[in-house]
């Protein structure tokens, strides 16, 4: 083998480069842009005070050279595992990632402090070792994931382990503003909803693919509209519960909103029925207006939605200074670093850098600005649907659209959010919050993506016979065994 | 105007402009690819991969784009040829209807299996299965929607 010439793992293969051109010149466009954007931040604050030189520099100039020589490197590393690959989503996220970093450097570094070793570090240190870590996840599953039969084939033990993760948090969670989201195991700790999204999307691909003609083609007529089989309503109910256990136990609206959403869409695309998705926002709409009810969060929420100038100092606050940022910033913004006036030495919106950073960017980059990061999502959906639409079979196709319509949907609630044009839940802005869990399950789903865009990869597995629900609905009645399709005879 | 103030608007609306530069050139290229997927002659429906072919007729890792309707068997005037002792002249019949593909055996002698379970009427089918008729074994794919992509 060459490779054990070049001095890499085995499994890496023989190294033969391919060049991404187009990749290239995409993140060669970033680089001048985050630049640029760094001038900026650091020119802002100098208005004001005359005194300072003039001249120009950048803000922080070692955590944007460490952030542009990862992403090369990492861009280094596609070319030379030489697989086809996606060329567009490695420069939209790393814009994101890097309209971030410049943002969390603006914010007061001290949101966050953290003490590793002799060294203190702020929010800009922290993100960046995240983003770090969350571009490395990515190249690394972009280049070594070449079968997703792990990914496939296991897809109920996939499910169980993330009911655990649901269990386990419940049971062992810290408790953070009366909401169990995060879970500490030794000194790691993490929000296990953002590593279930991914989870809940390969257990769907792999139960949605498996029954995906039988769901087609089966319906039970109720007058004029046509309903799913019936039996197969069964995973929806079962979504549907889980989605109202989570906002009932954990108050997590924005997990369940997403799940549920996210359910519906790849229902929607593997089987191109309105019917299914007409039955899920009924019975969405049900059980919100029975937890709107019960649930004094969820009646919160809404009620800060429908009049947020209520309470504007109470429960409505973070929306009404959201509300005033998006209206000081205007059409162009006030610049990077010239907005947000602090409030007693306090910024006004306390959570500005996790579920807030939509504020904070149309605050200074302005309608133009934020109009520019939603293109970004919009890019990063319409790559992942473009690798599902190329992608050889179902299971990878429902994956790749599913994993993209996480992000698009995840983003586009909190955006949502901000905005007030939906109750605010508090779930993170992909690749632009701060977090580490949020970081790393994009960088996961990222680097899946990319490696779902190679259709070089091995040939999908040949599918396990239909047996169970097939027999259910009585098409294929025969119990399949393993060697029933050996010929019989001579014709 | 002060040349200091200048500068920074200018590197404001440079930013700005450059979001949306990069923004182009990703629109840019989308339609390019767009426009290569349209170019594509006959948009094909799905395509059938060998998976396995003893008598080597069709070869093993062949991939036959399909149209709406594809009959399978050992006469030559089907769409699919298979050369296989325990095929029929006429064995099954592939067919495209609305949204999902459909299989039908044409009562061959020693019958068709999809994932290993014979067909009985027409059976519905899922990209990915892999249909058996006599020895060859044929894997349903999804069409090759664009091949410029990258």
């Amino acid at each position: 083998m060459t490779a054990a010439t070049s001095g890499l793992p085995s499994i890496l293969g023989p190294i033969r480069p391919r060049p991404r051109g187009r990749e290239t010149k995409l993140l060669a466009v970033v680089a001048i842009t985050i630049l640029a954007g760094s001038v900026s931040l650091e020119l802002a604050p100098r208005v004001a005070d005359p005194g300072v030189s003039q001249g120009l520099s950048l803000a922080n100039p070692l955590h944007i050279a460490v952030y542009l020589g990862l992403i090369g490197l990492a861009h280094l590393v596609l070319i030379l595992s030489g697989r086809r690959m996606d060329q567009v989503l490695l420069p939209a996220t790393a814009m994101l990632g890097g309209v971030s970093l410049l943002l969390m450097e603006r914010l007061p570094q001290t949101l966050v402090s953290q003490a590793v070793g002799p060294w203190k570090l702020g929010l800009g240190d922290v993100q960046l070792a995240w983003l770090i870590l969350s571009f490395s996840l990515a190249t690394a599953l972009a280049v070594t994931v070449r079968s997703d039969r792990w990914l496939r084939l296991y897809k109920y033990t996939w499910a169980a382990a993330g009911v655990a993760l649901l269990v386990a948090t419940y049971f062992l969670g810290d408790e953070i503003n009366g909401q169990r989201l995060s879970l500490s195991l030794g000194p790691i700790s993490g929000q296990p909803a953002e590593l279930l999204k991914v989870i809940l999307v390969v257990f769907l691909a792999g139960y949605l693919s498996e029954y995906r003609p039988l769901l087609v083609e089966e319906s039970t007529k109720v007058g004029p509209i046509s309903l799913p089989p019936l039996p197969f309503l069964a995973p929806m109910a079962a979504m549907w519960a889980i989605a109202l256990g989570l906002v009932i136990v954990q108050r997590d609206l924005g997990a369940a909103l997403l799940f549920f959403t996210v359910f519906l869409f790849m229902l929607y695309a593997a089987t191109g029925r309105p019917g299914y998705v007409i039955v899920g926002v009924i019975l969405f709409l049900a059980g919100s207006f029975v937890m709107y009810r019960l649930v004094g969060t969820v009646q919160t929420r809404v009620d800060i939605w429908i009049d947020p100038f209520k309470s504007p100092t109470g429960d409505g606050y973070q929306i009404v200074q959201s509300l005033y940022a998006f209206a000081r910033g205007g059409l162009i913004g006030t610049g990077l670093g010239a907005g947000l006036p602090t409030v007693g030495g306090n910024l006004p919106i306390p959570a500005v850098h996790t579920d807030f950073p939509l504020a904070a960017l149309g605050e200074e980059l302005g309608l133009v600005g934020v109009m520019a990061i939603l293109g970004l999502f919009l890019v990063v959906v319409e790559r992942g649907l473009r690798i599902a639409a190329s992608a050889a079979d179902d299971f990878r196709a429902l994956l790749a659209a599913g994993l993209a319509l996480v992000i698009g949907t995840q983003a586009f609630i909190i955006a949502a959010g901000n905005l007030k044009l939906i109750p605010l839940t508090g779930i993170t802005l992909p690749f632009i919050s701060y977090g580490g869990s949020s970081l790393l399950v994009n960088g996961i789903i990222v680097g899946l993506l990319l490696a779902l865009s190679d259709r070089g990869v091995e040939p999908p597995p040949p599918p396990k016979p239909r047996s169970r629900l097939t027999r259910l609905t009585g098409r294929v009645t025969r119990l399949a065994t393993p060697d029933a399709g050996r010929p019989a005879g001579r014709t | 105007m002060d040349p200091f103030l200048l500068t920074v608007w200018v590197v404001r609306l440079l930013f700005l402009g450059l979001l949306y530069l990069f923004l182009f050139r990703i629109a840019k290229a989308l339609v390019g690819d767009l426009r290569a997927a349209a170019r594509e002659p006959g948009a094909e429906l799905g395509r059938l991969v060998v998976v396995q072919s003893p008598a080597g007729e069709p070869e093993e890792g062949t991939s036959l784009a399909l149209d709406a309707i594809a009959t399978i068997g050992r006469d030559v005037n089907n769409a699919i040829v298979v050369e296989d002792m325990f095929a029929s002249a006429e064995h099954a019949i592939l067919t495209f209807r609305g949204r999902a593909w459909y299989i039908e055996d044409l009562g061959s002698t020693n019958g068709t299996f999809v994932n290993g379970s014979p067909v009985e009427g027409v059976s519905p089918l899922g990209f990915g299965d892999v249909i058996q008729v006599g020895q060859v074994r044929l894997r349903l794919e999804r069409p090759r929607a664009d091949r410029s992509r990258r």
